[in-house]
């Protein structure tokens, strides 16, 4: 609301200082062609006054405008990013829009500032309005006549402004839309066949493909640029067809003539604030469709459960196929790369839909709520997913309230403290996304140390040692083989190495496990 | 360029058309007042149309000049950054997301400043001092007045705009890192939710949300202090003009009169003066993009330039070689492969087989230790995700040596056992292929890389987990492929494949 007042305030403010500053001065040149006697009787004060303080009230006002509607906008948006976030981490992963590639969710980023331009904007559609509506008064002082020119020119601007450029650039923004997509994916795809580039000589013949691609969206974009600069150029020309047809149409005395030429032309102005929000409608409107799917996700009413440690006497059974495991089971998977080891581990721990038919506690896991699976296990991925923050931040990501002590303890367990003690900000060290500073073998290891941390009855490691030479893979091993005695856990492991597999006491064959109905 | 500054020019040449409409106005107005003819209103009337018109002109003009420039500096910009792009092989190269971000978003911020805010700039020096010397030619005192208000104008911006253009960068800065952290987090969701951290992650998600905006508007009152200032003396210097136009034709100025002013030459100034600040008001608004296009014209000049190939040999020599970069570090390798030979390099995901073997090739220049390695030219490379050009299945095959004859391909493509699936196709080798190789599957689409590595026929074959994604029988029958080949040609592989790791002559374990 204040964001509107201000924007209606400027937007009036500059109209009427141009207007009566024409007013005034053409009464000026009337007094003083009418003598001496007309000077004296010419109220000057008045509107020389009202000039300065237009000029002050004009600038006031924008500065209002722009900090109440940023503010407003940016709330909003904050709230909308913090609301939707919150809606989306309480999705089951097993159903939840897939987000995972950095793409996806950079999209999502994307709209979302997207929204803010408009949120910024739409305070001054209706000051726009209300400029346009003050300049019809003003012209209005002009005749019926004037008024209705007036009102002509800008339902016409308002038709060609609002509709035509949108219509006319559909075609061209698809196109460019189109080919951007197609030199991404080139992009991604010569990217990744650089070597291959490098050695046939081929970087000349793939620069042709790139630039050929980047042209059709050059073209596409000119065509947009034009309809843009053809709006706006519009504009301003229906500007002086607004003073122009104002001036022929006035019936009233010259110096009101004056300030109703001077508005009609101001006032146009405006015009070009609604036209431009209209087509940035259109644009954002796709992203807002993109975000609606989001927004539809239930809404989130209860914060979940924090999960603690569980006690070992709420230990469950886990099931895969027609055999059953006592909590505090060491099991191996077994099969070939690709025969879907992961997958199984991924379900157990609720991350995907289970293509197995597996079980906890003797109820199938598709049947089971998240929050049940969440209670019983904890798993090292293949991919050990750190988040971009402190050692420390992703070691807390296990379970609230842990300690330093305890973060060392899982640390030493995982073969990780010296590296991360020797490092000068020790836990604190922050990793850049995906683990940066460290290893693919270290950030294994940090990944092993949070599921350790989360104290959950079965633990599921994948490829735990990958990357890691013999001795530390024999420590390792021996160090889990000892945290799993002292703590009582299960553990399902997946390895192709003899070592880590070495933990397992019984082994279960992928390819064994019958397929989930449906 | 040759058409430089074009748009800039036609910035400024609004400001005729500006100077022609209240010229127009000013004689209309003029004839009304003193009762003249409805004709002399009439072709004031003209006049100002004439002067909408040529603005529309030259705006139109303008923004369709600027994308041109704008046009040929992406195309320079594209033209070398491309194979800067596809040269920079192995780890010190940007990831591919990074390589798509660089090649299309960096350019096109760098684009839109070019078309938008350099030819604004190149007008916001000359249009204002036009309009005063319009504005002079009327009256020198109302153009002397437009001057004056420029002094604190230009003493407000530089305490103003220099605060609003460092908060804008600072602000930009921050909404980039949450930015950053927002996609971090969702792409992390899934383990997230697998500790039920969600609640906590959330909460501080939308805290760091709410600070970045918290402190963006307090940012923001800064940097609309510095837009304040324009409108400011925009308007001061209207009301100015106004007020002294008014007080000149009353005859009630407080100091004597120095030119004598009348009605038209008055309104002409004053329909004028507005124009004095919008070259300026313009320059503002396109101030965001001279912030992208900055900050993409960084990112671009900070991309590695491709390394310095090695010295040439007659056979692949490492002594001591160590790859390094932030975070990751290979080696210390020592290699010597003759001209014939099988060696893998193997090692679990992440752990540089691919960067090693790009540094094998040339490609990628070590941080300690000494690489001899062949020319180029002798070497093949089969990657993991081999390249697909837009042309014939045939032409693919032959990207390393175009001239190779129907027979070699033939037997090559029957040795990766593709020879089913050309066989299959009706158009065979000329079935045409897109860049992302719609009917391929990943397995065929490697096994297509192996055999345009055999056709090009070359001392040194690179092979980049050449049994991945394949079924168990494809898979030894590559490995049999390899291992006979190696008796003709030196072959390296990386691979986390036993089996083949066991065929191997020399084994390099990362």
């Amino acid at each position: 609301m204040l964001a509107f007042m201000a924007a209606l305030a400027a937007g009036i403010g500059g109209l009427v200082l141009l207007a009566v500053s024409g007013w005034f001065l053409t009464g000026a040149a009337l007094a003083a062609g009418s003598g001496a006697a007309a000077i004296a009787a010419f109220n000057y004060l008045i509107p020389s006054a009202a000039i300065r303080g237009l000029a002050v009230l004009r600038t006031a006002a924008r500065y209002g405008e722009r900090l109440w509607s940023h503010e407003a906008a940016l709330q909003a948006l904050a709230e909308l990013r913090g609301t939707l976030f919150t809606r989306l981490a309480h999705a089951d992963s097993r159903n939840a829009p897939d987000l995972a590639s950095g793409d996806a969710s950079a999209k999502l980023i994307g709209d979302i500032a997207a929204l803010e331009d408009l949120v910024v904007r739409r305070p001054g559609i209706p000051a726009a309005a209300g400029t346009v509506l003050a300049g019809l008064a003003a012209v209005a002082l002009a005749g019926w006549l004037a008024a209705l020119t007036y009102i002509a020119v800008i339902v016409l601007l308002l038709a060609l402004l609002a509709v035509l450029p949108q219509r006319l650039s559909t075609a061209p923004a698809a196109e460019a839309a189109a080919a951007t997509a197609a030199l991404r994916r080139m992009l991604v795809d010569y990217a990744a066949a650089r070597s291959e580039i490098i050695t046939y000589g081929l970087a000349p013949r793939v620069t042709a493909l790139l630039v050929a691609e980047a042209d059709r969206i050059d073209t596409a974009q000119r065509r947009l640029a034009r309809i843009e600069a053809a709006g706006g150029g519009l504009l301003i020309a229906g500007s002086a067809l607004a003073a122009a047809a104002t001036l022929l149409a006035s019936t009233a005395s010259t110096p009101i003539t004056a300030l109703a030429v001077l508005a009609a032309s101001a006032s146009v102005e405006a015009v070009a604030a609604i036209a431009r929000t209209a087509s940035r409608e259109a644009a954002v409107a796709e992203g807002i469709a993109r975000l609606r799917v989001l927004l539809a996700l239930p809404a989130f009413e209860a914060p979940s459960p924090a999960v603690t440690a569980v006690p070992p006497d709420a230990a469950q059974t886990v099931g895969l196929g027609t055999a059953t495991f006592a909590p505090g089971s060491r099991i191996a998977l077994t099969g070939e790369s690709g025969s879907g080891k992961t997958r199984v581990l991924e379900a157990l721990a609720g991350m995907r839909v289970p293509a197995h038919d597996l079980t906890l506690d003797g109820r199938p896991l598709a049947m089971l709520p998240a929050a049940a699976i969440r209670t019983q296990v904890a798993i090292a991925p293949q991919e050990p997913m750190l988040l971009a923050g402190s050692v420390a931040d992703n070691l807390r990501l296990a379970r609230p309230g842990i300690d330093a002590e305890a973060m060392e303890r899982a640390l030493r367990t995982a073969q990780l403290w010296e590296r991360i003690a020797r490092m000068p900000q020790g836990l604190d060290t922050v990793l850049s996304e995906d683990g940066g500073v460290l290893s693919g073998g270290e950030r294994k290891r940090l990944a092993i140390a949070r599921a350790l941390l989360a104290e959950r009855p079965w633990l599921l490691l994948d490829e735990p040692t990958e990357g890691l030479d013999a001795g530390t893979e024999e420590a390792l091993v021996g160090a889990l083989r000892n945290w799993l005695g002292v703590h009582g856990t299960g553990l399902i492991i997946a390895s192709h190495r003899a070592a880590p597999l070495g933990l397992a006491d019984v082994e279960v064959a992928v390819a064994a496990i019958p397929r989930a109905a449906g | 360029m040759r058409i430089y500054k074009a748009a800039g020019f036609a910035w400024t040449s609004d400001i005729a058309g500006a100077a022609i409409f209240a010229w127009g106005l000013a004689s209309a107005l003029e004839a009304r007042l003193a009762g003249g003819t409805m004709a002399v209103m009439a072709s004031g009337c003209a006049l100002m149309m004439l002067g909408g018109l040529l603005r529309l002109a030259s705006q139109v003009g303008a923004q369709v000049l600027g994308f041109d420039e704008g046009r040929l500096l992406a195309q320079a910009r594209r033209a070398e950054l491309f194979p800067r792009l596809l040269a920079l092989a192995g780890p010190s190269g940007p990831a591919l997301g990074a390589t798509a971000t660089l090649g299309i978003d960096h350019i096109a911020a760098e684009q839109a400043r070019a078309a938008r805010f350099d030819p604004v700039r190149q007008s916001a020096t000359s249009a204002p001092l036009l309009v005063a010397a319009i504005v002079a030619l009327q009256s020198w005192v109302a153009a002397l007045i437009l001057l004056a208000t420029l002094i604190p104008f230009v003493i407000g911006m530089i305490f103003a705009g220099g605060a609003a253009r460092q908060a804008a960068d600072r602000q930009m800065a921050a909404i980039t890192a949450l930015s950053a952290l927002y996609v971090d987090r969702i792409r992390h969701l899934p383990i997230i939710r697998h500790f039920a951290a969600e609640d906590r992650i959330a909460r501080a998600a939308g805290r760091a949300a709410q600070d970045v905006a918290a402190r963006t508007i307090a940012v923001l009152r800064a940097a609309f202090i510095s837009s304040a200032v324009l409108e400011f003396f925009a308007a001061l210097s209207v009301a100015l003009v106004a007020v002294y136009c008014g007080f000149s034709l009353l005859g009630l100025l407080p100091f004597p009169a120095i030119e004598v002013l009348n009605y038209r030459s008055a309104l002409f100034v004053l329909v004028l003066a507005p124009e004095f600040y919008l070259p300026m008001r313009r320059l503002a608004a396109a101030y965001h993009e001279k912030q992208l296009g900055e900050a993409a014209e960084k990112a671009l000049a900070d991309l590695p330039q491709p390394s310095q190939r090695p010295a040439r040999a007659a056979s692949v020599l490492l002594r001591g070689v160590i790859v390094e970069w932030p975070g990751h570090r290979i080696g210390p390798v020592s290699l010597e492969l003759g001209a014939q030979g099988l060696v893998c390099i193997t090692g679990p995901t992440g752990s540089g087989k691919t960067s090693l073997l790009a540094a094998i090739a040339g490609q990628v220049a070590p941080s300690k230790g000494a690489i001899a390695t062949l020319p180029a030219e002798a070497i093949a490379w089969a990657g993991q995700v081999p390249l697909l050009l837009p042309t014939t299945l045939g032409d693919n095959l032959r990207l390393g040596k175009p001239e190779a004859d129907d027979a070699a391909v033939t037997v090559a493509v029957s040795a990766v056992g593709l020879d089913a699936l050309v066989a299959r196709r009706a158009e065979g080798l000329n079935t045409a292929i897109d860049h992302h190789g719609a009917w391929l599957s990943g397995g065929e689409r490697r096994r297509l890389g192996l055999a345009r590595a055999l056709i090009a026929d070359r001392a040194l074959l690179l092979a980049d987990e050449p049994t991945a994604d394949l079924d168990s029988a494809s898979a030894e029958r590559i490995i049999a492929l390899l291992t006979s080949e190696a008796r003709q040609r030196a072959i390296i592989v990386a691979t986390h494949d036993e089996r083949l790791v066991a065929a191997a002559d020399t084994v390099i374990a990362l």
